[in-house]
């Protein structure tokens, strides 16, 4: 069974990330929080950049996993990879809400608005809206099968449109609101990068270990349900 | 072979409903399938029809792969199933034009009404299918069936919702299919009546299969 | 070619229907009218502020309007299992797609062309010589939103809850049709030139061909196993 082969796998790397990730979290903390400078103009509140990037962008990794797990089912059809989809969608909206709520927290005192219609921020609202039908599509759907090829569809599509979205909010921010506040990225000094890149190499390892211990879960979820299933049905002929 | 089925095994998210099931059945034969509720009857009609995948095993209609090949496999495959393929709004003959023709079959307005003569609805052609009753979808069903002439019919609990006379028909036309090298494999629960046609039968317990004689079907004992 | 065979029974099947019990056009249509009605008593428009306004009122209105639509329009194909017997049919899954899309873009297309006579009516607009390009924008959105819908119509239509499933999954993805068809609409009614909103049409363009490859490959996995 491959399914019980990818699940001894995921058992036995998976405290080794959770070390690894653990480590560099602190690292990234300690550096981030304590040893780096506060910004010239931003002052202490730039601080608050060493968790909102590097979540953001573990959301976006988060997202490419469900892609390449959804391209990857359709092509070989092996559930164990669609409970991996399930895992990751789960936790990219956890990723993904931290990214925004973070954002929105750092935009008041820098831009002094919660929101503001920047394709980045648009694009991850839509990014957070396409994961939470995602799941709600999973949850209304019976049939297991259709269930993982209808929601790998949807996760197809949505990565497809991302992009556009992004686009066309540019272009659309770029008519309604005059360059007032910038939202482009600014260069980063080197003491910056340090704590940046821990906490980022740090949530991309968290993301994987919460990734394969929610995977097993949901395997498992289901090795129990067939299990009822079973006892159900031989209780029923016998 | 007509229909050959090799270790065909279907889990659902890992609870197997079908245990490597085998079976072969020849070109012209009438083979019958039998089991309670639940057996996975419905499940292995299904995989042979193409509308659900196995999780492992292979099986051949008319020597075309079923995976693999899906698409010459249904050229020679038709199903007839509890749902009745109809669209409300559209006549009986619109219907089976509709049906027929996306396969790529031209069809004469005579050989449609033939065919609804030989089901015994031919007065009933411009009716709306909305205002069809079970037993006549099933036999406009049939007609279809005859239309379309497939290497191998398959047919889920065909007797269910015909009256006698329906069940005559289609037990006549069974034959007739057989005579012509049209392989049928249905499952039912009606022994009498199938006895009359079958030519080997199967019972599907707990998701195995045994073949049993046809000889058998005509007693009185239970069959699972 | 039996491909395009397939593309024109679909559609013949859906126009026969339509025209027999009318169900799809003129539920969306009394939906829309009921929009139009209240938006003209929401908003006490003068000259200026209507021409601000009308071009997303516009595409509110037809933006409900195709969700009620295109959210039906996978009903007929469950009813009798007939999903079942089109996944069974040795035919090309896209082939079948592209039917019910192209059956979904008249609808809609026809439920806009009624509609937009009203909107004029209501809200005293002068848009006779801008005609052409704005039936040309609702085209390209039309397209564009029948394109998505017509797959996610699938993908809901079995569903327990179906009637909000479908505005939840469509809606933020067609994020980029209302902003390109809203921007253009605003460009065509302001009558200026194609240059200054040209672009929108292009991303509405785009957006079209892109989702009818990606909806035609990925409706395989809809209704084939």
């Amino acid at each position: 069974m491959i399914a019980s082969i990818f699940i001894a796998k995921l058992r036995k790397y998976q405290n080794g990330f959770a070390l690894l990730s653990l480590l560099f979290l602190s690292a990234g903390l300690y550096t981030g929080l304590v040893v780096s400078p506060p910004d010239y103009y931003q002052g202490e509140v730039v601080r608050i950049m060493y968790i909102h990037v590097p979540f953001a962008e573990a959301a976006m990794a988060a997202y490419t996993v469900l892609f390449a797990g959804s391209l990857w089912y359709l092509w070989k059809r092996e559930p164990v990879i669609d409970n991996m989809c399930h895992a990751a969608a789960g936790i990219g909206i956890l990723f993904t809400s931290v990214a925004l709520i973070t954002g929105s927290i750092w935009a008041k005192p820098t831009w002094n608005t919660w929101w503001t219609w920047d394709p980045r921020l648009v694009s991850f609202a839509i990014l957070l809206l396409i994961l939470i039908g995602y799941l709600m599509l999973r949850s209304f759907l019976d049939d297991p099968e259709k269930e993982a090829r209808y929601s790998a569809v949807l996760v197809i599509i949505g990565f497809v449109d991302l992009p556009i979205v992004h686009f066309s909010v540019e272009w659309w921010r770029t008519l309604h609101q005059p360059l007032s506040i910038s939202t482009r990225g600014v260069s980063i000094a080197s003491s910056m990068l340090y704590p940046l890149s821990f906490m980022s190499i740090g949530l991309y390892l968290l993301l994987a270990y919460l990734i394969m211990v929610r995977t097993q879960m949901l395997y498992l979820e289901h090795l129990l349900e067939a299990k009822q299933g079973r006892l159900l049905s031989e209780v029923h002929s016998s | 072979m007509s229909i050959k089925a090799a270790g065909i095994t279907k889990s659902f998210h890992h609870f197997q409903v079908l245990k490597n099931v085998s079976l072969e059945i020849k070109e012209g034969a009438c083979y019958a399938l039998f089991g309670p509720n639940g057996a996975g009857k419905t499940t292995f009609l299904r995989i042979l029809a193409t509308l659900t995948r196995p999780s492992a095993g292979a099986f051949e209609i008319s020597g075309h792969d079923g995976i693999r090949e899906k698409m010459r496999v249904r050229e020679n495959l038709f199903l007839i199933s509890h749902g009745s393929y109809l669209y409300d709004d559209l006549t009986v003959i619109e219907n089976i034009r509709f049906g027929i023709e996306i396969r790529g079959r031209n069809l004469s307005d005579s050989e449609i009404k033939s065919a609804l003569d030989r089901v015994e609805i031919g007065a009933f052609g411009r009716l709306k299918a909305r205002f069809l009753s079970a037993g006549m979808k099933k036999r406009l069903a049939i007609a279809k069936a005859i239309l379309i002439r497939p290497k191998v019919l398959l047919l889920d609990e065909g007797y269910s919702s015909l009256d006698e006379r329906g069940i005559a028909i289609l037990n006549h036309c069974i034959r007739e299919f057989n005579n012509e090298g049209t392989t049928v494999f249905m499952t039912t629960h009606d022994r009498a009546r199938t006895a009359e046609v079958a030519h080997h039968a199967g019972v599907l317990t707990g998701g195995t299969l045994k073949e049993i004689s046809v000889r058998d079907l005509s007693g009185s004992h239970e069959l699972f | 070619m039996n491909f395009f065979k397939v593309i024109r029974w679909m559609v013949w099947k859906d126009l026969v229907s339509e025209i027999r019990n009318r169900e799809n056009i003129s539920s969306m249509f009394f939906f829309a009218f009921a929009v139009i009605l209240i938006f003209s008593f929401s908003f006490s428009m003068d000259a200026r502020s209507s021409r601000e306004l009308m071009p997303g009122i516009i595409w509110v209105a037809f933006g409900f309007t195709g969700i009620i639509g295109l959210g039906k329009s996978f009903l007929p194909e469950v009813q009798n299992d007939c999903m079942e017997y089109l996944q069974m049919a040795p035919v090309s899954k896209g082939a079948i797609y592209l039917g019910k899309f192209a059956g979904n873009v008249l609808f809609l297309l026809a439920v806009e062309i009624i509609l937009f006579p009203l909107f004029i009516l209501f809200f005293n607009l002068d848009v006779l010589d801008k005609l052409p390009m704005v039936l040309l924008i609702f085209l390209l959105a039309t397209i564009g939103l029948s394109a998505l819908g017509t797959l996610f119509s699938a993908l809901t239509v079995q569903i327990r809850a179906r009637e909000v499933m479908f505005p939840i999954l469509l809606l933020p993805l067609a994020v980029p049709v209302f902003i390109g068809a809203v921007e253009s609409t605003r460009g065509a009614l302001n009558g200026d030139p194609l240059a200054l909103y040209g672009h929108w049409l292009e991303l509405l363009a785009i957006f079209d061909m892109i989702f009818m490859i990606v909806a035609f490959w990925l409706f395989e996995f809809i209704l084939d196993e």
